[in-house]
This record gives C-alpha cells, structure tokens and sequence, in this order.
C-alpha cells in the first residue's frame, strides 16, 4: 500500500475516564507538584468544581483512563493503528522514528470527573529532502469530545522517518 | 459530573503585560528516575526511555527523555505563570535529545497580546535548553489573562 493512500485513515477510537489517581500520578511525572492537581480542596480554592489536568494529559490519556468493557467497536477493523504498519514499511530500510511537532488546542477545561471520547486519524503524509536524507511526515490529529459531542481537546501532532 | 466548562481564575493582568516580558524560569537536573516516574505515569515504556541495555545496544550513549516529559516540564512553567488551565494553545517543535545529567531550563518570552471574540489572549514564545543553551524544545502558547 502507498503511504499516501493511508491518508485520511483513523489510528483508534474510544472512552476516556479523567480519573483523580491518574492525574495526580502525571502531574508529578511532569515535576509539577501544584496541588490544584492534587488537592481537591486546592482546586476548589482555584475556581475548580475538581482537580484540572496538566497541559499535557490527554496524550496520554488513552493509556490511562480507558476501561475495556465501556470500548467502542474497533474503528481499524481490527487491524489496529495504521502508524505501527507505516513505521514498519519506513524502517525496513532503517533510519529512525522521531516525535517532530505536537500542538494542543484547548477548547474547553478538562477536570477529573469528565468522560472523554477521542478519535484520531492521519491527516497527511508527505516527504521532504534534508541534508541529503529522505524524511518523512506521517501527521495526526486526536479530536477529544466532550459527552454532548462538544470538542475539548484538538492535538495536532507528526511523527518523522529519518532515512539512513 | 462536574460542569467542564468552570472556568479556573484567571492570573495574568493583560493591561500589566508587555511585549518581552519573561516568565519565572524553572531549571530541572534531568536524571533516570525521572524518566522511569514518567513513563510509569504516562505509559510510556519505550526502552529508549527506560533500558539502559537496550538504548547501549541500540547505539545510543545512554537512555533519553521522552520529548514528552520535556514539554511537560515546559507546560507547568507556563501554567505556574499563567494559572492551571488558561491554555489556549500550546504548541512545540521537538529539536534535539535530552540527556539524564543535563540540567533543563525554561523560557517563556511574551511575544503578542490580542483582544479575541475567546477573552484576552497573551502569545508567548517557548523554548527548554540546557545548560550549554542547546535548544530542547521551541513553541508557542496562547494563555487567557483577565
């Protein structure tokens, strides 16, 4: 398969739980010890209904806070992620996998409590030329959806093949 | 469930801020452990980040930071600044590797001010270096300020 022709694919789907312990135990895997992240009675002083989420969160979110009963149908036909297949197909030849960009648009606060639906797709796939090595771009995004639908999170992000 | 759309206190003054000025800088001494607690909290187990033997195996001098971490620690400079949950945007470009036993500092430079149809917007230009000044991480935020 070309590559192009995995544009537009979705890389998964599901349910996200935005669960205290989770959050609590990210917050400090980014050094960040403000109790607003810790402490409810902290976040209530804040302005917060519960504990908010760093930044960075909902990248990870998927490992964290999905329960597999609650999963929706496997939206790669149980193929599973398009990224893992179109690593493999750059690095039969070698070279190396790098996280290039990674960009989150907030469009709503995420605060432990929350249910979040997410889907990702590959937006695009292009190649560019640099210093005489081939890189290519497989470029994402994860839409983070509130249960009325709304969106909350968008992340816009790319991984790089650097050829040998 | 609680209302998501709460909004936190806003802490930046927007009349207050001007155009070049620097946020409170964070420096961390990036070491090993740091790279085990964030790919436990994270789920991150690429043995890159975790295996000492594989990363030498692979060639690598040692085991790296997952560019993750680095823009977490990013993050939290910029929500110790701005207040937990004022992000708009916050936005990185990955530029070099980091190593355990550098010592990582932030720098959050503010670049714009827009009155905008979502609040009062503060644009700020990011970058993480280490102590030689290579750049780790370069971006871009937009925060809310009252």
């Amino acid at each position: 398969m070309e590559l192009e022709n995995y544009i537009g694919k979705p890389t998964g789907a599901g349910i996200i739980h935005v669960e205290r312990g989770s959050v609590s135990r990210f917050a400090l895997g980014v050094t960040d010890t403000n109790p607003v992240y810790h402490d409810l009675s902290a976040a209530r002083a804040a302005g917060f209904e519960a504990p908010p989420v760093p930044p960075t969160w909902t990248f990870s979110s998927v490992f964290l806070g999905a329960r597999p009963e609650e999963q929706p149908v496997d939206v790669t036909g149980g193929e599973g992620s398009p990224v893992m297949k179109i690593m493999q197909l750059l690095l039969r030849n070698g070279g190396l996998i790098l996280h290039g960009e990674q960009e989150f648009r907030y469009h709503q606060s995420v605060q432990c409590g929350a249910v979040l639906y997410w889907q990702g797709r590959i937006t695009d796939i292009y190649t560019r030329e640099s210093k005489g090595k081939v890189m290519t771009f497989i470029v994402m995004e994860n839409v983070f959806k509130d249960v009325a639908g709304e969106p909350v999170v968008t992340e816009i992000f790319n991984l790089i093949h650097r050829g040998n | 469930m609680p209302d998501t759309k709460t909004k936190n206190t806003l802490i930046l003054q927007y009349d207050a801020i001007t155009i070049g000025d620097e946020a409170p800088v964070i420096s961390h001494a990036l070491t090993r452990t740091d790279l085990v607690r964030y790919a436990g909290a994270s789920g991150d187990f690429n043995p890159m980040h975790t295996d000492e033997v594989a990363a030498k195996d692979a060639g690598l001098p040692s085991v790296f930071g997952h560019g993750m971490f680095s823009m977490g620690l990013l993050g939290r400079a910029v929500t110790d600044w701005a207040g937990a949950d004022n992000l708009k945007v916050y936005g990185v470009r990955f530029t070099k590797q980091t190593w355990p036993g550098e010592t990582l500092s932030t720098r959050i430079v503010v670049s714009g001010k827009e009155e905008t149809a979502e609040g009062k917007i503060i644009i700020a230009q990011l970058t993480l270096h280490n102590q030689d000044g290579e750049a780790k991480l370069s971006g871009t935020t937009r925060v809310l300020a009252a």
